[in-house]
């Protein structure tokens, strides 16, 4: 079944056919087995510890299987109903939908244009690359570590420069919006540089004639960007806004070792910040309650909504191309 | 879309095609310098200010204005760090569990990788196109989604506070699988693992001499973005491991955690804790940023 | 051909298998090297330093083979985990430090702890202040854990802001300042009229509220084991008067053991905190150049108690024996004389706190206060109050009210409200 295998039929002794005859079945054999075996270890290590959870979450959401409690009842869909009224549900799911949209929009646009300077004759063209890429290589703990600190309200340094224009200080973890642009802050400066130099690499491959044309339609550099390399790139562009809505909507590191306390995952004294997996996390682990059930309904939710808004996201970024062509 | 080959018989036909594209880029102006510069700097800022917060003893986090410039104490607070009566973790214990996690995941995931983006690029079996798209499908299921009966099983299998528990989920990794298929597709020429069937070579002949010379640049850089996220990875760690037998990650966070809280030596600990990807990264770091840049073309 | 062919399956097998094997061998790698039978390792899992290093070195030169690691997190995820552990039955240390707020969770679930009783533990009843040593009581008498300190309070006050806002630096003459919380706050209002800028009358309203509540009995629990936080009149009253201290701008409102926090220590943003006994240690250790500035007045009303722990060995422990007999020797009279020497921590044990060395002893970082005597007294007048199995959540959820209004972000009114569906929301 393999392509490969070369079927040319010679004429031959009838014993050397017939072992040819058994080669090719054991070669038959090979190219029908090895696939699966190839593709079979990363689907056996996957099922054991991401397909099993998985399911094993699914069944929990529809019980109160609760830690402290030895016996566990099926509640059917109970979980969801409380879920579609717990005014905290959504108050996560607010959180987390703005500080993705805060960090991400701005991140890809910088990132773009990041991309676009980076794509010329460039002296220290190596030193450039990968000083943007650094902060790519620093842990999310050592980002939220010092940021939190960059943003400390009374000796932090963003409002020491901000005091010097006369702004603030800034209580930048007691309020809403401050904080999401505090938490967003990290998120941006750990990965604006990666996604610049995804970019890069797709504008490289755009072939040159493409722009000779466009110069000799009298298109300006500016124009030629919008018209040539956005479209051009576009499955880059939706690689990594899928990317980082998978990564923005799970955000959980950044925003727990931000909070001043971490007394449970509650994200601000008035739940300012906390994401839906930092939600989850107080559920299950965060506090005394051990709601698995409903901390696994919480999971589902998540996953659904980055479904969600991921195909919202291709559907919104595949226009990028009709409205051009 | 075309794509930027590296098996040897093509270096040639690169380096013109490079020679093309360059004469097409114009210089960069001094703006584009300018503005670098700056995106440099921000880049480079923070982690210089969390030197110099080490470099200084504790007062200096809440020093008015804040300080900028390095101070004498960078070395004495790594000391600390590491010395046991100072904090209230092993740092060698830390940094030696995170290497051998890091090694093990990074080997595991770069080899299964390249077998399953082989099976995949290359070879035809029944449910190829679904099986894939199911592993780039596993990329959006969400780690806490699992979180609470994986602990469970780790609980089952006893590897609670072992680094096994931290090992066994990350054997594998989606992402691997679709960069290594995508490169394999552009990199080993089809004639090339014709002519070896033709031999009479056997699959796994094939991929051992013929897929896995060719495909080592792309999984000497897989091995290093493994080994970076397995090294930063702190949701699961945190879950399953104890300050007692801690990851790099899980030591940083609970630095803070001692009766005093001591800034300086907090981001000394910071600094030793990512010293060794940013040494990886100055090393290596060219090739990192061209194995990225390859993965992504092919997106 | 064939066996060629056979051959090469094999050497594909062969080759599969050493790598499954590397990879095996790499996990197994991992595993701690594995110790001979006799020698045991103690796990000894705390929330910040109790002190016990140089007790540890004791213990393991007269116990050859026992070799103690402690482990230090924070307060809030140290218990987080330490439930988690409990609950799942696995990975818990040998021997947990549990905090009074955590301890009714634990005692509900006693069956899962060693019960002490089979190590002796109930021939040395007398040796703890009652409340203490009934306070690790579990269902059938099980006793969970054995008293570690208690934290008895006062108030820690700086003596320069004071002179410079003109109040009274005598600590005799502090303390008739305010024999109740009311007149504390009228105190501050005071404080706050002539204050040097910049700096306030205490350092946040849940601390202030948290002693208030700590005088309470009943407070969070009556004797049912029922929440009556939303019914109990003297849980708003101690809300209210909080609110009034922070309307009159006595609050730094910096949160309790955030960074700010602790930064205001070495600042002096503050004038007066809340001062378990084992506060010192921790201003002592956060604020050394403040040597000198601090003295310690009485508390506000009567007694009142705020933090001290308890040693426990959980039932997973492969180690229970050893366990319990180094908790025994932690908790021992001599040790906690020794810790009290070290850290500042208040023995829970009354001839402790009756013996000459504590009541005798004055701590020259807070300009030679009698603080042995001053907290001593304090713990032997303390009436124990009655606590439920969600204190600590209870608690965390009124430090998150105080902290809306101090950030202005809700009314007094509005944030009382959401504490109350936060209780029930725990506790429901």
């Amino acid at each position: 079944m393999a392509r490969m295998v070369g079927d040319e039929v010679l004429e031959q002794a009838p014993a050397l056919r017939r072992r040819r005859a058994a080669r090719r079945r054991l070669h038959r054999l090979d190219a029908l087995l090895s696939p699966y075996l190839y593709v079979g270890s990363f689907f056996v290590v996957f099922c054991a510890f991401g397909l099993f959870p998985l399911g094993y979450t699914a069944w929990m959401s529809l019980t109160d299987r609760n830690l402290l409690d030895p016996t566990t009842h099926f509640v059917g869909l109970d979980n969801y109903t409380a879920l579609l009224h717990d005014s905290y549900f959504w108050n996560a799911v607010e959180n987390t939908l703005a500080i993705w949209a805060i960090s991400t929009i701005p991140q890809l646009l910088l990132a773009l244009g990041l991309a676009h300077l980076l794509n010329t004759k460039l002296r220290a063209r190596t030193f450039f690359r990968m000083s943007v890429l650094l902060p790519q290589v620093t842990s999310v703990v050592a980002v939220a570590l010092i940021f939190t600190q960059l943003f400390s309200r009374d000796y932090g340094l963003f409002n020491y420069v901000l005091g010097g224009v006369g702004i603030g200080p800034v209580d930048w973890e007691a309020g809403r919006v401050s904080s999401w642009i505090a938490i967003s802050t990290m998120v941006t400066w750990r990965w604006t540089g990666y996604n610049a130099l995804l970019y890069l690499a797709a504008m490289q491959a755009i072939p040159d004639d493409l722009y000779e044309s466009a110069a000799i339609d009298g298109a300006g550099r500016w124009k030629q960007f919008w018209h040539i390399t956005v479209p051009m790139i576009r499955p880059t562009i939706i690689f990594t806004v899928i990317i980082s809505t998978i990564g923005g909507l799970q955000l959980f590191t950044e925003p727990y070792l931000f909070q001043p306390l971490k007394n449970g995952a509650l994200g601000g004294s008035a739940r300012q910040y906390q994401t839906v997996a930092m939600y989850l996390y107080e559920k299950a682990f965060g506090s005394s309650q051990f709601k698995f059930g409903y901390a696994a309904a919480i999971a589902w939710c998540l996953f659904l909504i980055i479904v969600l808004i991921s195909i919202v996201n291709y559907l919104l970024v595949r226009r990028i191309r009709s409205a051009e062509s | 879309m075309a794509t930027v080959a590296t098996s040897p018989s093509t270096t040639r036909r690169r380096s013109r095609r490079r020679l093309k594209m360059t004469r097409r880029f114009e210089s960069a102006g001094p703006l584009t310098y300018l503005f670098l510069l700056g995106v440099a700097i921000l880049s480079i800022f923070p982690l210089y200010w969390s030197v110099v917060v080490a470099s200084h003893d504790n007062s200096a986090i809440s020093a008015y204005p804040p300080v900028t410039t390095p101070g004498s104490q960078l070395f004495h607070n790594i000391g600390r760090v590491f010395n046991s009566g100072e904090v209230n973790i092993s740092f060698w214990t830390a940094l030696f569990n995170s290497a051998i996690v890091a090694g093990v995941i990074a080997f595991s995931v770069v080899l299964f990788s390249t077998l399953a983006g082989f099976a995949f690029a290359k070879l035809r079996f029944r449910g190829n196109k679904l099986l894939m798209l199911v592993v780039i499908g596993t990329l959006i299921v969400p780690v806490q989604l699992g979180v609470i009966p994986l602990f469970v099983e780790m609980k089952h299998l006893g590897w609670i506070n072992h680094l096994h528990a931290v090992i066994a989920p990350s054997l594998v990794s989606a992402f691997g699988v679709f960069l290594m298929r995508q490169y394999i597709v552009s990199s080993v020429p089809n004639e090339l693992i014709d002519a070896s069937r033709v031999d009479g070579c056997h699959t796994f002949r094939v991929f051992w001499h013929v897929v896995l010379p060719a495909v080592r640049p792309a999984a000497a850089v897989l091995g290093l973005l493994t080994f970076m996220n397995a090294w930063n990875d702190f949701f699961w760690p945190l879950i399953v491991l104890t300050p007692g037998n801690p990851t790099v990650q899980v030591a940083v966070s609970t630095l803070q955690s001692g009766y005093v809280e001591d800034y300086s030596l907090v981001f000394a600990g910071t600094f030793v804790s990512i010293l060794p990807l940013i040494a990886i990264f100055l090393v290596l770091g060219k090739q990192i940023i061209g194995g990225i840049m390859k993965g992504a073309v092919k997106g | 051909m064939k066996r060629i062919h056979g051959g090469r399956r094999w050497q594909v097998l062969a080759v599969i298998g050493a790598i499954t094997a590397a990879v095996a061998v790499g996990l197994v790698a991992t595993t701690a090297s594995a110790k001979s039978r006799d020698d045991v390792t103690l796990r000894v899992s705390l929330f910040g330093d109790f002190g016990y290093h140089d007790l540890y070195k004791q213990y393991e030169a007269a116990h050859p083979g026992v070799t103690i690691k402690e482990e230090i997190q924070e307060y809030g995820p140290h218990h987080t985990q330490l439930a988690q552990r409990i609950a799942t039955g696995a990975g818990a240390a040998d021997v947990e430090a549990i905090e009074v707020g955590f301890i009714p969770q634990f005692t509900a679930q006693a069956q899962n702890f060693a019960d002490l009783r089979k190590y002796g533990a109930d021939g040395m009843k007398s040796r703890w202040l009652p409340w203490k040593y009934q306070q690790a009581v579990g269902k059938g008498g099980a006793v969970v854990g054995l008293g570690t300190d208690v934290g008895s309070l006062a108030i820690c006050y700086r003596k320069d802001l004071f002179a410079k806002a003109g109040l009274p630096t005598n600590r005799v003459q502090v303390s008739k300042l305010w024999p109740t919380w009311q007149a504390y706050i009228n105190a501050g209002k005071r404080y706050q009229a002539k204050a040097p800028k910049g700096t306030f009358f205490f350092d946040t309203g849940s601390n202030v509220y948290n002693a208030m509540i700590g005088q309470l009995n009943p407070a969070y629990y009556n004797a049912e084991g029922e929440v009556i936080v939303a019914t109990n009149p003297s849980v708003k009253a101690a809300y209210n008067l909080t609110m009034s201290g922070i309307a009159a701008g006595e609050s730094a409102g910096l949160p309790a053991f955030s960074t700010q926090w602790n930064t205001g220590y070495k600042k002096g943003v503050f004038a007066t905190v809340t001062c378990p006994a084992w506060m010192m240690g921790y201003i002592q250790g956060q604020a050394p150049k403040t040597k000198g500035k601090w003295d310690i007045a009485a508390t506000p009303g009567t007694g009142g108690n705020w933090g001290g722990s308890f040693l426990a060995v959980p039932k997973q422990s492969s180690h229970q024996d050893e366990a319990a007999d180094l908790v025994k020797f932690l908790t021992s009279p001599a040790s906690e004389a020794y810790v009290f020497k070290q850290t500042g921590n208040l023995p829970s044990q009354p001839a402790l706190l009756k013996s000459a060395p504590v009541q005798s002893f004055k701590n020259p970082f807070f300009s030679n206060a009698p603080v042995g005597q001053i907290f001593a007294n304090s713990a032997l007048r303390l009436k124990p109050q009655i606590l439920g199995p969600h204190q600590g959540d209870i608690q965390n959820a009124s430090t998150a009210a105080i902290d809306r209004v101090q950030q202005h972000k809700q009314s007094p009114a509005k944030s009382w409200a959401q504490f109350l569906k936060d209780v029930k929301n725990v506790a429901g």
